[in-house]
């Protein structure tokens, strides 16, 4: 018995995706984005997205992250997790699993969590977005990043970012009343290194502090 | 002492691997992994690949100027297939591209031939085939042949552990940047950067001067980062070593866990005989470790299975006997505990088996079994036992009778919710248990304006390593800690290290610390004694001052050391430990191996809901033995993970493979580690501060490994809820005790073979045959 490999590709896909090519490479790109959306669908579906975003390289967003107005082009298909780590030089928010199950990448949109990984980055058109490293005001440090110290919320650091980000929105969601509520509204942020009693130490003492955050 | 990275840790800053600003012109790599376990390559068509829009190159075995060859302990492991693949993942090409997603999407593009051979992923079947990675091992004390006649109690069994996987929250990965004389230097995401630079070494053909590895900190590494981060350091030096570039590689979370080895899983056959006091008088026990396809660190995986054995029980007449068979699965690999929970496991399964049968609770077996000081382990050491101190303090301050007479009132008056309580003894060994790595060097420069940069051959992983290595030198010098400043692990500055593992990181790179600040401390005290014309035995560093016979003088810190500078005293100064004391002779399996033991005791309670099968961990309560704690906070925070990522171990981390040897629990969507809800609703802890001398930095145990089989007693302790609920529940010694297998045990009696997993899943699955 042979195997092939992961992807077999239809025959059909090469003219298809010629075709397409020649399309492309004579329409200007604001004609390209014009009939983006049924063209960009039918690429995907016939596993060319790699081929059609070479033309459909960049699409203008403008959006606030933490507190500094950016005007960018991106391509549609990144996501703000991307564009936060390699386009805006902002590699505090980390990458555990890409796939929305960890946690590691939450980030605030308008002051609401988000999993940065989850979320494209065009949707952001307009909000704001504040990131770990947004939080602090120099070296005041946010009242949650001087209770994960002071509760040693941490052992490796990799998720304490996704950590802090969220266990600020479940303050602000009105999520922290009780031991008990806080775990349960903290149960999307992983921590291998199981800190997890001292995390829920620090949210609680924030809680507690009824600062307003 | 806090954390000496916990300020940019909360702040984002700390830079992991993938968050190393990259050189202009970087690449980016992917590896292509086989397809299937095990079978021969006939063709391997790149066409279509190389073809994808901002691909470079793509890189195979011919590319390798070197030796195609990784293997650490046994030459067994290629880093690129060329003839054959041994398991799914195995990396065959390694795609590099201008940008991280083109390099994905060519591998997608790969298409590979594969005549397949028969695939084995059950260690039995292996070992009765003749594959083993080694000859097998036999550790012996007493006679156990002669010894079964003296029993008035003789029991037989099986057990199971499976796998673990590490899901360090930072993937592996690597980052190799070509350097001038055909040199080069990788940041890798390691545990081992001597294991790295060998590695690349070897692959590239290179001298191990021009192979310079770099690694800040991990963001998890659990043993997963030993050996297993060779691989992708060397792809990427591969590829920059041709290409002249940059080549970067951060592994997909899914490419992780489908091209990693993981923990063993282990199964074993045991025969336990106690005499009518209850004292275990034989014990044997045959270990078959599932290796996987190559030796990694198996053959040292298994010897601290042998090891830990009889755990922390004193056992006159023992024979264990272990198989490292080869599988064709992933190579396993280190994790927290290195054999030794797997080998506690099986006799602790022994000890309730008896139980059962003799219808006692296993804590009078265990008591009366405990290691006393000057015991003999198999392998020939004597114990400095702290065995019956952990459990007699725990017993009195957790009042363990009362614990009990509240779950048996609670099972009297509760039909559907069960609890059950355990106790779990353990005792570990702290070394390497290959002699020759117990050695660490490092190097500490003082600066004219008294500041102090360290540089050992630790790594960082959470740990706290850096933090106790800053705290050692803060107490020689005596001087604020935040005038140190530890480096980032390099093996142009520290050669030759030992991986950060055995729990004994901290142990071996703070001696050497403290051997250099003290050597440089030394100098600077004994010019001071000259200028002040006093004995020099009467001067003392304090608190940034010179003092004399107790009286401080106005000679501070900073002017010493400028003082020291002028007169032209060595400020800098690089130092070598290596553990005394230690030996082994593996042709006798006998010798002093460890530096010493660390011991403790756990009660793990549980209540199992008896209609859904699922549970809480109610309390695990201990008393561990931290020798004498250096820093509490750092020591917590390794017992309280360690004993989470225990419990996940032996209830909800299920690695799956199916019969073709492919992982099928790829993702965190169906592999789970503990959230937190799987923490124990309380967890209390009695520092047992023990009075007698060790080799630990200062007297401060080593922490890393141990707590984690304090979660075996969540095993044992679902075993006792379920039998509250179901007497006659007959059920394996396998663990993970998931929800699902802890339902199947409550309720055996609904037809033969509803204990043992569901026909179509026995099919298709590799585990639980
Ligand atoms: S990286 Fe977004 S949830 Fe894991
Ligand atoms: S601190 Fe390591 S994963 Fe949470």
């Amino acid at each position: 018995m042979a195997t092939k490999g992961p992807h077999n590709e239809d025959p059909n896909d090469k003219a298809l995706n010629k075709g397409r090519r020649e399309f492309l490479k004579h329409s200007s790109l604001l004609t390209a984005l014009a009939v983006a959306p049924p063209h960009l669908v039918k690429a995907a579906e016939s596993a060319l997205d790699e081929k059609a975003a070479v033309y459909f390289e960049q699409v203008p967003l403008s959006l606030e992250v933490n507190g500094v107005h950016h005007k960018l082009s991106v391509e549609p298909r990144v996501t703000l997790l991307d564009l936060l780590r390699e386009q805006l030089a902002l590699p505090g928010t980390k990458k555990g699993c890409d796939h929305g199950q960890c946690g590691a990448c939450t980030v605030h949109v308008n002051g609401r969590r988000v999993l940065s990984c989850m979320s494209l980055a065009v949707m952001q058109e307009g909000k704001k977005v504040t990131t770990i490293e947004g939080l602090a005001n120099g070296d005041q440090l946010h009242p949650m990043q001087e209770a994960f110290i002071k509760h040693d919320g941490f052992q490796c650091g990799y998720c304490t970012p996704g950590q802090i980000m969220s266990g600020i929105a479940c303050i602000r969601e009105g999520h922290a009343n009780s031991d008990e509520e806080v775990r349960e509204y903290m149960s999307g942020n992983i921590c291998r290194c199981g800190a997890y009693p001292n995390i829920v130490k620090a949210i609680a003492d924030v809680k507690k502090g009824g600062h307003k955050l | 002492m806090k954390n000496i990275d916990a300020y940019t840790h909360v702040r984002g800053e700390s830079i992991y691997l993938d968050d190393i600003p990259l050189i202009q012109g970087s690449l980016f790599g992917a590896s292509f992994g086989s397809p299937v376990a095990h079978g021969v390559i006939t063709n391997l068509d790149l066409r279509d690949a190389i073809t994808h829009p901002g691909v470079v190159r793509i890189f195979t075995h011919k590319d390798i100027p070197g030796e195609n060859q990784i293997g650490g302990i046994v030459p067994d492991e290629p880093l690129l297939a060329g003839h054959e693949v041994h398991f799914c993942g195995m990396p065959v090409a390694f795609v590099v591209a201008d940008s991280m997603e083109a390099a994905r999407a060519a591998v997608k593009k790969i298409k590979l031939t594969i005549d397949p051979l028969p695939v084995i992923t059950d260690p039995r079947e292996a070992q009765a085939q003749g594959e083993l990675i080694i000859p097998p091992r036999t550790f012996q004390l007493g006679d156990t042949a002669s010894s079964w006649s003296q029993c008035a109690h003789i029991f037989e069994g099986r057990a199971d552990t499976n796998g673990q996987e590490h899901l360090y929250i930072e993937t592996q990965g690597a980052y190799a940047v070509p350097q001038e004389h055909n040199a080069i230097k990788v940041y890798s995401s390691t545990q081992g950067p001597t294991a790295v630079q060998r590695a690349v070494s070897r692959v590239l053909g290179l001298p191990m001067h021009l192979v310079e590895v770099e690694v800040n900190r991990l963001g998890g590494g659990f043993g997963g980062k030993e050996d297993q981060a060779n691989t992708w350091a060397a792809l990427c030096a591969l590829a920059a070593h041709h290409l002249k570039k940059p080549v970067k590689y951060s592994l997909h979370r899914m490419e992780d866990m489908a091209m990693t080895g993981k923990r063993h899983p282990y199964s074993a056959d045991f025969k336990i005989g106690l005499n009518e006091a209850l004292k275990i008088i034989a014990y044997e026990v045959t270990f078959y470790q599932n290796a996987g396809a190559a030796a990694d660190l198996s053959p040292a995986v298994l010897e601290r299975t042998l090891f830990h054995c009889t755990n922390s029980y004193y056992i006159p007449n023992v024979k264990a006997t272990a198989y490292s068979c080869r599988t064709h699965l992933p190579p396993n690999t280190a994790f927290r505990g290195f054999g030794g929970p797997q080998g506690m496991f099986m006799i602790e399964s022994a000890i309730a088996k008896a139980a059962e049968e003799l219808g006692i609770n296993a804590a009078i077996i265990q008591e009366k079994n405990l290691l006393q000081t000057g015991d003999e382990f198999p392998y020939g050491q004597k114990a400095q036992s702290e065995a019956p101190e952990c459990w007699h303090k725990a017993k009195t301050l957790y009042d363990l009778d009362a614990m009990l007479q509240q779950v048996q009132a609670f099972n009297a008056t509760n039909t559907l919710y069960k609890k059950g309580l355990a106790c779990m003894p353990i005792c570990f060994g702290i070394s390497f248990t290959k002699t020759l790595m117990n050695q660490a060097r490092s190097l500490v420069h003082v600066y004219m304006d008294g500041s102090v940069g360290i540089t050992t051959g630790a790594v960082e992983m959470g740990q706290g390593v850096n933090t106790k290595i800053a705290q050692v030198a803060a107490q020689v010098f005596s001087i604020q800690p935040e005038k140190i400043k530890i480096h980032t692990t390099n093996t142009f500055k520290i050669a030759n290290t030992s991986p950060s593992a055995a729990s004994a990181t901290a142990d071996l790179n703070g001696k050497a610390t403290m051997l250099a600040c003290t050597a440089i401390a030394d100098r600077l005290k004994k010019m001071a004694a000259e200028e002040l014309g006093v004995d020099v035995r009467l001067v003392a560093l304090q608190n940034e001052y010179v003092y004399v016979n107790g009286q401080r003088t106005d000679r501070d810190w900073k002017s010493l050391v400028m003082a020291g500078h002028i007169k032209r005293i060595g400020l800098s100064e690089h130092a070598h430990y290596a553990t005394p004391e230690i030996y082994f002779d593996a042709t006798k399996e006998k010798g002093h191996p460890f530096a010493y033991h660390v011991y403790g005791t756990a009660f793990v309670s549980i209540t199992v809901d008896c209609i859904r099968g699922i549970y809480t961990v109610d309390a695990v309560k201990v008393v561990h033995d931290f020798g004498a704690s250096m820093n509490i906070a750092v020591d917590m925070g390794q017992l309280e993970g360690g004993i989470v990522q225990g419990i996940g171990w032996m209830t909800m981390e299920e690695v799956v493979y199916d019969t073709n040897g492919k992982l099928r629990s790829n993702a965190l969507s169906t592999y789970k580690v503990p959230d937190i809800y799987a923490v124990p609703k309380e967890i209390a802890v009695e520092f047992l501060q023990t009075p007698h001398e060790n080799l630990a930095i200062f007297r401060s145990k080593a922490v890393g490994e141990p707590p984690l089989m304090y979660g075996i007693g969540a095993y044992f302790a679902l075993r006792n809820a379920i039998r509250a609920y179901n007497e006659n529940g007959h059920f394996p010694f396998a663990a993970p005790m998931t929800p699902e297998r802890v339902l199947m045990a409550l309720y055996p009696t609904q037809k033969k073979g509803i204990t043992e997993s569901h026909e179509e899943t026995i099919n298709h699955l590799a585990v639980d045959k």
